[in-house]
């Protein structure tokens, strides 16, 4: 038995080029006789646009076109429902300031920038609506007039067993009503491509997409073209975390090369990238739960509403994933639970890591803290009472299925974190001196749980392919894995090289992942849902074993063949078929598979200040089988930091829908500083019977917990909680003014 | 248009410039250097981060005349001989690289660190890295990196 590779902290397959500065991203091609271009943005979140007059933008030296409506075959695009401009026509509107007027195409950068401020619009202001409680009242002004009854996209309701038998069963209520922002995505590398007709004269984009061959399908609707008259080339992505998985450039640049014939590049700036596209949906949160005195849940009455600004992208989805994770990791017998999704004249709401998993926490185990107050029970103590095991029945009403790590997570994370267990009860560590008279050291606990793969009926597959190059023996010398994911920063490429080199017992060094250009390699869904290790890596798992059954078979032959080659598409539903939610019910199959994890955060907060200094995080995340345990660190050591940003410090600010907060000063993410001094990744093992060697996902789970685990702890300390996110020195301060 | 003269990754180097051009705009635009990133192109991210005359600087705000005459170093000349430098070989090894944007940026930020201060403590390290943002990594594994290679010089 060779030694295995699964399992094993290798180097990233891409890091040399990325410490070389070898690796090239979007903004780095460039190509001769190339134009650029740049956007002439709406400057109203909601206005009718009379007249687009370019003639002023058209005669700036150097400007070779102004792009505008008449110039895209078909106008309209989106990811889930195609409600988006491309370019506003006259006689339509814009619902947020990322709408684009035209695309101003010049010579040079400077020429581009300079006269895409020339375009004149004559504008008729709209009503404007920012707030999704507001939008979906009767007679609210209406985002969208031509589409359905009102702003309200989606509404989604859970009903399970009897909701007012399950209060009257309970010996207390626990109530509260939590909102979180809107958040941006901040990866470092700004949206940027270059677009051009190849020598085959097909429209080609270079662009980090985080699911090209969607970008395709997408483009090749809008520019009414054939699929194979268009394809995308993803070279090294700047992070992505939700935020590329809409198309906000490429179908700019497909239609500029289409326009032009010429190659045109377009690069964003920090202030497009921030104010310009989607951002992580704000929710409002409002729980009522019951229980028994011993902790047990009878009953959960649950409202989730959230702001999809002014296009629907994942809106939907979105929702959808978060009104199935609104009552946690936990047993709920009773429930009625509603979620709905509003237009609104905000910024467009997207995927963001964890895609509706990251909000519901911040509420639900905000409410088990609650709980645990209300009763005199320990934190741990009272969760463990109410988690999920294997078999549980979920509110949905389906089962948890094998793999169900939930309290092994939060056990290891609070045993580590020094609690005591004592038959079944569960004691609090001693925390320590605060390191000055006025601060206040608290400790908090948060679990969450996430789906692995797309949900609810939604078909979720991989193609992938291996070409064998066998040596004169027959063994294998080479491995090529064409498969269409995306490394968008999270190292999925390494990730599937070694499931790869696992499957085919060959070294590491002999796999070698395929350039991703939509042309070359089959389609493998996004680089989201944290799916990849498990959906991609079963295929191309999969496609491994045919290629080594094949050899096998030509060795006992002795075919003497020299290049062998397998093909296997995944399919999520071959393994659990997942349904959509009943209309009346809810009641459904959601998810393929789940990721579990659980963090306890030690904080200090400064009682003169309101600052929050976040000490220690303990992280138990279960991944069922860790392929590559430093890069299960890695997104652990990321997951804190959106975690940690998100309880403390950002906010997406937006005031009657004109963008406030539109650069790295304004919206702060944490720097090196602002990071826990320690944080202690604990790596859980409770295998997937379904997973690929036993892996699930991971990715979007390390963010989940963070914030609620940091305001739990805050509370702890200084016995306040603060219900609308971030909780700012000054919110905190003012809480705590309150409280007396 | 004047011409810049400078020492480039230790080549003598002469490109005409504007007298506005940016430090960054000409290493990735007229000299192809193009590991050397503009994550916000206003000073608040670091991902442009060189070093001029043995100093970490911003340069997508350094003018480009400025460093007439001086030593510059980017991402592309940290290797030497064909050898990889410790810290780019402490980056590989610790997981400090996931998308790699922020990479060239802080690996500078750490030479110039390293240069001055061979054998820094952790808060040290945090210091002269905070002006580089990073997305993805926690920076854990970046400091962990920082600190293998000002152990490596040790042994």
């Amino acid at each position: 038995m060779k030694a295995r590779v699964v399992g094993q902290s290798v180097p990233r397959v891409d890091s040399w080029d990325k410490v070389t500065g070898r690796a090239r991203y979007p903004g780095d091609f460039s190509m001769p006789g190339m134009l650029y271009g740049k956007v002439a943005w709406s400057k109203h979140p909601h206005a009718r646009v009379r007249r687009i007059d370019a003639s002023q933008a058209e005669a700036y030296p150097g400007v070779v076109r102004v792009i505008t409506h008449r110039d895209v075959p078909v106008n309209e695009y989106g990811i889930n429902i195609r409600d988006q401009p491309v370019l506003v026509a006259e006689g339509d509107a814009v619902r947020w300031v990322g709408d684009r007027i035209a695309i101003v195409v010049a010579e040079t950068e400077q020429a581009a920038e300079e006269a895409s401020g020339l375009v004149q619009v004559d504008y008729e202001p709209l009503p404007v609506v920012t707030d999704p409680r507001q939008a979906m009242k009767p007679g609210a002004p209406r985002v969208h007039e031509k589409r359905g009854k009102s702003n309200v996209l989606k509404h989604i309701r859970i009903r399970k067993g009897d909701v007012e038998a399950g209060f009257a069963q309970a010996d207390v209520i626990i109530e509260g009503y939590y909102i979180t922002p809107f958040v941006e995505h901040a990866y470092l590398q700004p949206e940027a491509g270059l677009g051009y007709i190849d020598e085959q004269g097909r429209v080609t984009v270079i662009s980090a997409g985080q699911w090209p061959h969607d970008d395709i399908h997408q483009i090749a609707h809008l520019l009414n073209l054939p699929e194979e008259q268009v394809h995308e080339i993803v070279p090294a992505v700047g992070g992505a975390f939700g935020g590329r998985e809409d198309m906000y450039i490429q179908h700019l640049l497909a239609l500029c090369a289409y326009v032009l014939r010429r190659p045109v590049k377009i690069v964003f700036s920090r202030e497009e990238s921030i104010t310009r596209t989607g951002k992580r949906h704000p929710f409002y949160l409002r729980h009522r739960w019951g229980a028994t005195r011993d902790g047990m849940l009878t009953a959960v009455e649950i409202e989730g509403i959230s702001d999809a600004g002014g296009y629907a992208s994942t809106s939907i989805p979105v929702l959808s994933n978060a009104t199935s994770f609104f009552a946690g990791p936990y047993v709920v017998l009773n429930a009625r639970i509603d979620g709905y999704t509003v237009y609104t004249n905000n910024a467009v709401t997207m995927a963001m890591r964890g895609f509706g998993a990251t909000q519901p926490p911040v509420a639900y185990e905000q409410q088990m803290d609650k709980l645990a107050e209300a009763l005199g029970m320990d934190p741990v103590e009272v969760r463990m009472r109410n988690l999920f095991d294997e078999g549980s029945v979920a509110v949905t009403g389906n089962r948890m299925p094998a793999g169900v790590g939930i309290k092994e997570t939060l056990r290891q994370a609070a045993l580590a974190a020094g609690w005591r267990e004592d038959v079944g009860r569960w004691h609090k560590p001693d925390l320590g001196q605060p390191s000055a008279a006025q601060k206040r050291r608290g400790i908090g606990v948060a679990c969450a749980y996430k789906n692995v793969g797309y949900s609810l009926g939604f078909d979720d597959k991989t193609t992938a392919r291996i070409e064998l190059a066998l040596d004169d023996s027959g063994a294998i010398q080479h491995a090529r894995v064409s498969v269409g994911a995306a490394d968008v920063g999270e190292g999925v490429h390494t990730a599937l090289a070694q499931i790869a080199a696992e499957a085919l017992q060959v070294p590491l060094e002999c796999v070698e992942i395929a350039p991703l250009d939509t042309a070359e390699v089959p389609d493998a869904g996004s680089s989201s849902a944290s799916r990849h290790v498990f959906i991609s890596g079963n295929a191309v798992l999969r496609a491994c074993q045919e290629a080594e059954a094949k050899r096998v078979a030509a060795l006992r032959a002795e075919t003497g063949e020299k290049h062998i080659e397998a093909q296997f598409t995944f399919r999520g539903r071959s393994v659990r078929q997942t349904t959509p939610y009943n209309r009346q019910t809810g009641q459904c199959e959601p998810h393929i598979s789940y990721g579990y994890a659980t963090q306890i955060a030690l904080v200090e907060v400064d009682t003169e200040t309101g600052e929050v200094d976040v000490l220690k995080v303990w992280a138990a995340h279960d991944v069922g089988q860790a392929v590559n345990p430093d890069m299960v660190v890695g997104q652990i050591g990321g997951g804190v930091h959106m975690g940690l940003g998100y309880a403390l410090m950002e906010e997406f600010i937006q005031q009657e829908g004109l963008v406030r907060t539109r650069r790295f000063s304004e919206y702060s993410i944490p720097t090196a500083m602002d990071m826990p001094p320690e944080l202690v990744p604990i790596i859980v093992e409770v295998p997937d019977p379904l997973g690929p060697y036993g892996a699930k996902g991971l990715g979007e789970m390390t963010t989940l917990p963070t914030a609620p685990a940091v305001l739990n702890a805050i509370h702890d300390a200084v016995g306040v909680r603060v219900e609308r996110l971030p909780a700012t020195a000054e919110k905190v301060l003012r809480a705590m003014k309150q409280h007396g | 248009m004047p011409t810049l003269t400078l020492g480039l990754n230790g080549v003598g180097t002469q490109v005409e410039v504007a007298a506005s051009d940016l430090l960054a705009n000409v290493l990735r635009d007229r000299l192809g250097l193009t590991g050397t990133k503009i994550g916000c192109n206003e000073g608040e991210c670091g991902a442009c981060t060189v070093i001029v005359n043995g100093q970490a600087v911003l340069s997508c705000l350094y003018p480009a005349l400025k460093a007439q005459g001086k030593q510059v170093v980017t991402v592309e000349g940290l290797a030497a001989n064909g050898e990889l430098h410790a810290l780019q070989r402490a980056f590989v090894e610790a997981g400090a690289v996931q998308c790699g944007f922020c990479t060239p940026g802080m690996l500078m930020s750490a030479k110039a660190l390293l240069d001055e201060n061979p054998h820094p403590i952790e808060a040290e390290i945090k210091e002269a890295i905070s002006g580089n943002l990073c997305r993805c990594t926690g920076y854990y594994q970046v400091i962990q990196a920082i600190r293998m290679a000002s152990e490596e010089a040790t042994s």
